[in-house]
């Protein structure tokens, strides 16, 4: 491996990050952030725009200082460590590719710094080039190139280095729907190759779902789940991550429970088991259930839109003012304004607690 | 780790020291310390010895000297009765700034904001009345309002001017590539080329309009003898020579706006007239605002101009206060000197800092 | 986007075309020819004047050589094979005193300018007044009271370093980046007349009165505000992802602004090297004060041409004027295609 100053370098390593704080004078932009990422792992930083994935991720790099709490990389404290010494690699979402370089001399830039001489440098170039297929381009420059191409030259400067740990803020985003699905395949696989530790932000549920060993889903500079996608997915932690994913989001309905029954003002329905409360919110997700005769459901809506999609039809229905989206096969009909009943299994049912958003177990752990 | 990357690593860690020390370093003892320096001999008398000089303590005398005293008709002007438009001026100047005050007073107030424009209520206050009783009251004025006729005709004209053809020069048209190379010529003559060539342009009998001159009657005119030939045309020299500057910013300004709000204005039916006003002005007149700015203060120090072209003459009519420092100094009267230039810091700081508040900062605070 | 390659479109390049009525065709024409004569006009005298004779230029107005007069090469054989020893002196001063400058202001400039650009920084203004302060003490008692320079020096510089700590953490008011760039752009609201007194006793008292180095370093000072200004907004408009990509390469600072940073800013380089090279080339009243006879320049030169005693002679200044735009023109050919449009504009918009 070409630029292994010290003997640390290159092995691929722990992320232990311990109540990281950031503050942008008194804007309070990551809140107690902690996270134990394992050698090897793809961990995904998910959440909406501005809830403070980027800063999280340029923390861990180097590039913003830290408030308060550890940063641990390997077995070394980072926290105060100069970005070039943490023996990191970062695809930026703009690329941050030189552009009075040629692709060869971009590539090559990590390297040129480590004064790598200048024949294995080629060799690695070259190498580097190989692998994310921009052999022919190399004396390109950046401004030259497509929208795919420049992502493959700022990978290739990423992996040049066989870097211990890999951070990439949204690089996919800036391709085009197609592109980005290619991509997100080869960066999996690449990603698995080379084994090495990769944080990876995006707002994109979909990338997150596809790529990540474990998701960790963040609000407002919270970490609100930390979970494989699978997990993530069927049990989520609060009503904000239940929300969050899943495309269309889950359908909610809020009401209250008494003595095992869920009711909402429009209607009510047996939730067995469920602890009373004054305010509760019931979630279910377009795919979990399906349209009946009315009164055949669990509640009955007003049919509101139907859009056909190609694979399938999505239904939406108006309850007391609520939007509920129903998933149905792609030969299925029915007319707008007329009312339908809404039938889910049971254990297709979340219960959130109204106050804290959190969910609320209530038939035992599912799988 | 070897030295080299020890020393990579010390320059690392004190990169912003050492990047802005140099400059720092190179202000304080070029510039502060000078402008402190000065500030003393401003209130010194300085005698030159064999080889050295010595300085002595002269409290107020050199301001005295310049402000009220014997000099005040060449600072100043020349101070005698107050003529009726003089007080009408006067008093309508003070009224207006008097109702600014209040206006200001009533609406906020801050006490750093109240008296930041006390200093400018005052600057206004004492050159209208200076205005009133010198020009307004047939007396002469001296190199302060000179020097302020140089900023603010000079300015006004090479800004009307140098936006007049950048706007022309923005348009489609063709050859407008050599239009721009030629505007931009003048720029590139030293100032005191411009002055010699000016006075060849100027001269009634050999210069190349000599028989303009003969023919209106002006012949015999030596324009260097009037004063206020003497003046303008000194402002045409600066102008001649500053009009391109203002030209290239304010191309540069114009061909920023963005083309598509022109289209949309179009599409929405607006006339070319209207789109001007409501799009391109409005977008470009922060960046007026800036250029004004830095050709205002660049203004403030003309020196060379009225000295090759007519050394102050006729009389003290053409003289700025820097050209009168500089004779002091060349009369060997530093503390003098110190004090006419600090008279024109004061003056120059608070006219641009007034208008770089109150017009520049004020469209900023406005838009958020 | 980084990486789409900016159009680096000249300033002297027209945008494209549009329509407009024949009526205003002709008067937008009329205004820019009759502009462009107005421009060109005293240019053509200064040329023709340097070919003309005395009596060519005593005898009334000629405007055409071969037609009106006849043109000679004796004004430029007086200024370049009769007195070439002055004027090549000057000449060479003015070149070597302008090109250091420049070099010398953009090179410090671009510095300060990039650290402002890119590093938080937060002095005590306490400690900066208290700074001044004692620097006026210093002054004032090597000034006024007679005290000998290096033992006020030294007690200054003691003073501050033990009194400056103490009262700076007692009292803490952080200035910021913005109120360092102000501060350095604000001198050049300075007329140099405020300053020139000083610095050319401060020259007198080393001994470096009449040097190409007390001018240079006065020029450097002089133009390193209108550096930082341009420069700040340039380097401002530059992503950073470059830079942080960079150092978490394991780039180091000087590496980045020399390999990075710098060539980016070819365009703003190249204009505010423009800009600041003409300022220090036609600069006259500090070298009024502080060059007499090694260390003239050219505009000290041309100026001195009104002091002959045969009068002005028209044609020797009308050749040198023209040999002094000489440089200038080549500069500004050579740099023009890295001006882009975008920078003036980015500078000036606040
Ligand atoms: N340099 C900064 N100064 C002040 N606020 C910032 C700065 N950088 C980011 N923020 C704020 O911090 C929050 C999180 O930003 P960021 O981490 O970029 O979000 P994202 O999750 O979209 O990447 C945002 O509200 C943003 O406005
Ligand atoms: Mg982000």
């Amino acid at each position: 491996m070409p630029n292994q100053t010290e003997e640390t370098r290159g092995t691929t390593k722990t992320i232990s990050i311990r109540d990281l704080n950031k503050f942008y004078g008194s804007f309070h932009a990551l809140k107690d952030f902690s996270i134990d990422v394992e050698a090897g792992e793809f961990l995904v930083l998910l959440g909406p725009s501005g809830c403070g994935k980027s800063t999280a991720l340029r923390m861990i790099a180097g590039l913003e200082s830290i408030s308060s709490g550890t940063l641990q990389i390997g077995e070394q404290d980072a926290t105060n460590v100069l970005p070039k010494y943490r023996d990191i690699a970062m695809v930026f979402q703009s690329y941050a590719l030189y552009p009075h370089k040629t692709v060869a001399e971009n590539i090559g830039f990590p390297l040129k710094v480590a004064k790598t001489p200048k024949a294995e440098m080629d060799a690695a170039v070259r190498a580097a080039a190989e692998q994310v297929e921009l052999g022919e381009l190399l004396d390109r420059l950046p401004g030259q190139l497509s929208g795919g191409q420049r992502q493959r030259v700022a990978l290739a400067r990423a992996i040049i280095r066989r870097p211990s740990v890999f951070l990439m803020d949204e690089p996919l985003s800036n391709l085009d729907a197609k592109l980005r699905g290619n991509m997100r395949a080869e960066l999996k696989r690449m990603q698995s190759e080379l084994g090495i530790t990769t944080i990876y932000v995006t707002h994109d549920q979909i990338e997150a779902m596809t790529l990540a060993h474990r998701v960790a889903i963040m609000k407002d500079g919270e970490l609100q789940q930390l979970a494989t996608p699978k997990e993530v997915y069927s049990q989520p932690a609060n009503l904000f991550v239940a929300g969050f994913m899943g495309s269309p989001p889950m359908n909610f309905l809020e009401g209250g429970v008494v003595n095992g029954e869920f009711g909402t003002e429009e209607s009510r329905f047996a939730l067995p088991g469920a602890p009373d409360t004054a305010h509760a919110v019931v979630g279910f997700r377009p795919e979990d259930c399906t349209l009946v005769a009315p009164g055949a459901g669990l509640v009955d809506a007003r049919v509101y839109t139907v859009e056909m999609t190609g694979d399938l039809v999505l239904v939406t229905l108006e309850l007391g003012g609520a939007h509920l989206v129903v998933k149905m096969d792609k030969d299925f009909e029915i007319d707008t304004d007329v009312t339908a009943g809404i039938a889910v299994q049971p254990d297709n049912l979340f219960l959130f607690d109204g106050n804290s958003g959190d969910r609320v177990d209530w038939t035992g752990p599912r799988s | 780790m070897s030295r080299n990357s020890a020393l990579n690593e010390w320059l690392d860690k004190n990169m912003g020291r050492i990047f802005l020390a140099p400059a720092v370093t190179l202000i304080l003892i070029f510039s502060i310390f000078p402008l402190i320096a000065s500030l003393i001999l401003a209130f010194a008398r300085v005698r030159f010895t064999g080889g050295g000089f010595k300085v002595r303590f002269a409290g107020w005398r050199n301001f005295d000297k310049q402000l009220f005293g014997s000099e005040q008709f060449h600072l100043l002007g020349t101070f005698t009765e107050i003529s009726v438009p003089g007080w009408l001026f006067g008093l309508l100047a003070t009224g207006g700034l008097v109702w600014w005050m209040v206006r200001y007073v009533r609406s906020r107030f801050t006490w750093f904001g109240f008296i930041g424009r006390l200093i400018t209520f005052a600057m206004a206050l004492g050159l209208s009345w200076m205005f009133a009783a010198t020009l307004l009251s047939g007396n002469p004025f001296g190199t302060v309002g000179t020097t302020l006729f140089y900023v603010i005709v000079g300015c006004g004209i090479q800004f009307v001017i140098g936006t007049a053809l950048a706007f022309a020069c923005s348009q489609t048209i063709r050859g407008s590539t050599y239009f721009r190379v030629i505007f931009f010529v003048p720029m590139m003559i030293t100032p005191i080329g411009v002055g010699y060539i000016f006075r060849m342009m100027a001269d009634t009998t050999k210069g190349p309009f000599a028989n303009v001159w003969q023919w209106v009657g002006l012949g015999e005119f030596a324009w260097a003898a009037d004063p206020w030939a003497a003046r303008v045309f000194i402002i045409v020299a600066d102008s001649w020579q500053w009009i391109p500057f203002v030209f290239i910013m304010m191309l540069a300004a114009f061909e920023s706006v963005p083309r598509d709000l022109g289209e949309a204005a179009e599409i929405d039916g607006a006339s070319r007239w209207q789109s001007f006003w409501e799009i391109t002005w409005p977008h470009v007149l922060p960046i007026a605002a800036t250029v004004m700015l830095i050709r205002a203060i660049e203004a403030f120090k003309i020196v060379d101009l009225p000295n090759i072209m007519t050394s102050g003459g006729p009389g003290i009519a053409t003289e700025s206060v820097s050209l009168q420092a500089y004779y002091a100094w060349r009369a060997l009267d530093l503390g003098q000197a110190s004090a006419i230039a600090y008279i024109l810091l004061f003056i120059t700081v608070v006219i641009c800092v007034s208008f770089f508040n109150l017009v520049v900062l004020a469209r900023v605070r406005n838009q958020r | 986007m980084s990486t789409p390659a900016r159009p680096h479109r000249s300033i002297f390049e027209p945008p494209a075309i549009g329509q407009m009525s024949l009526a205003t065709k002709i008067v937008l024409y009329s205004v820019l020819i009759g502009w462009s004569l107005f421009v060109l006009f005293p240019v053509y005298w200064l040329l023709i004047t340097s070919f003309k004779e005395a009596t060519a230029v005593n005898e009334g107005p000629f405007f055409i050589p071969w037609v009106d007069f006849q043109p000679s090469l004796h004004a430029w054989k007086e200024l370049f094979v009769i007195d070439y020893a002055d004027t090549l002196r000057a000449y060479f001063n003015s070149i070597i005193i302008s090109l250091a400058a420049t070099a010398l202001s953009v090179l410090v400039g671009s510095m300060a300018a990039y650290a402002l650009s890119r590093v938080e920084y937060a002095p005590n203004l306490i400690t900066i007044l208290f700074f001044v302060a004692l620097l006026a003490l210093v002054a004032v008692s090597v000034g006024v009271w007679g005290i000998d320079w290096r033992l006020a020096a030294a007690v200054g510089v003691a003073l501050f370093f033990f009194l400056a700590r103490a009262v700076g953490n007692l009292y803490q008011v952080r200035l910021q980046n913005g109120d360092i760039l102000f501060w350095i752009i604000s001198q050049r609201i300075l007329a140099p007349i405020v300053v020139v007194v000083p610095i050319y006793m401060m020259f007198q008292s080393v001994r470096m009165l009449d040097t190409h180095l007390a001018i240079i370093l006065t020029y450097t000072v002089v133009n390193m505000p209108i550096v930082v200004w341009l420069m700040y907004d340039f380097f401002n408009s530059i992503p950073r992802d470059l830079e942080e990509s960079a150092q978490l390469d394991g780039a180091t600072m000087i590496g980045i602004f020399r390999e990075i940073v710098l060539p980016l800013s070819r365009a703003g380089l190249a204009a505010t090297t423009l800009l600041v090279m003409i300022l220090s080339w036609n600069e006259y009243l500090l070298a009024l004060f502080l060059s007499t006879s090694r260390a003239q320049t050219m505009p000290i030169l041309v100026a001195a041409m009104n002091a002959g005693e045969r009068g002005i002679l028209w044609w020797t200044m009308s050749v040198a004027i023209i040999v002094m735009i000489i440089p200038v023109v080549v500069l500004a050919v050579i740099l023009q295609k890295y001006i882009s449009k975008g920078l003036l504009v980015g500078a000036v918009k606040g």
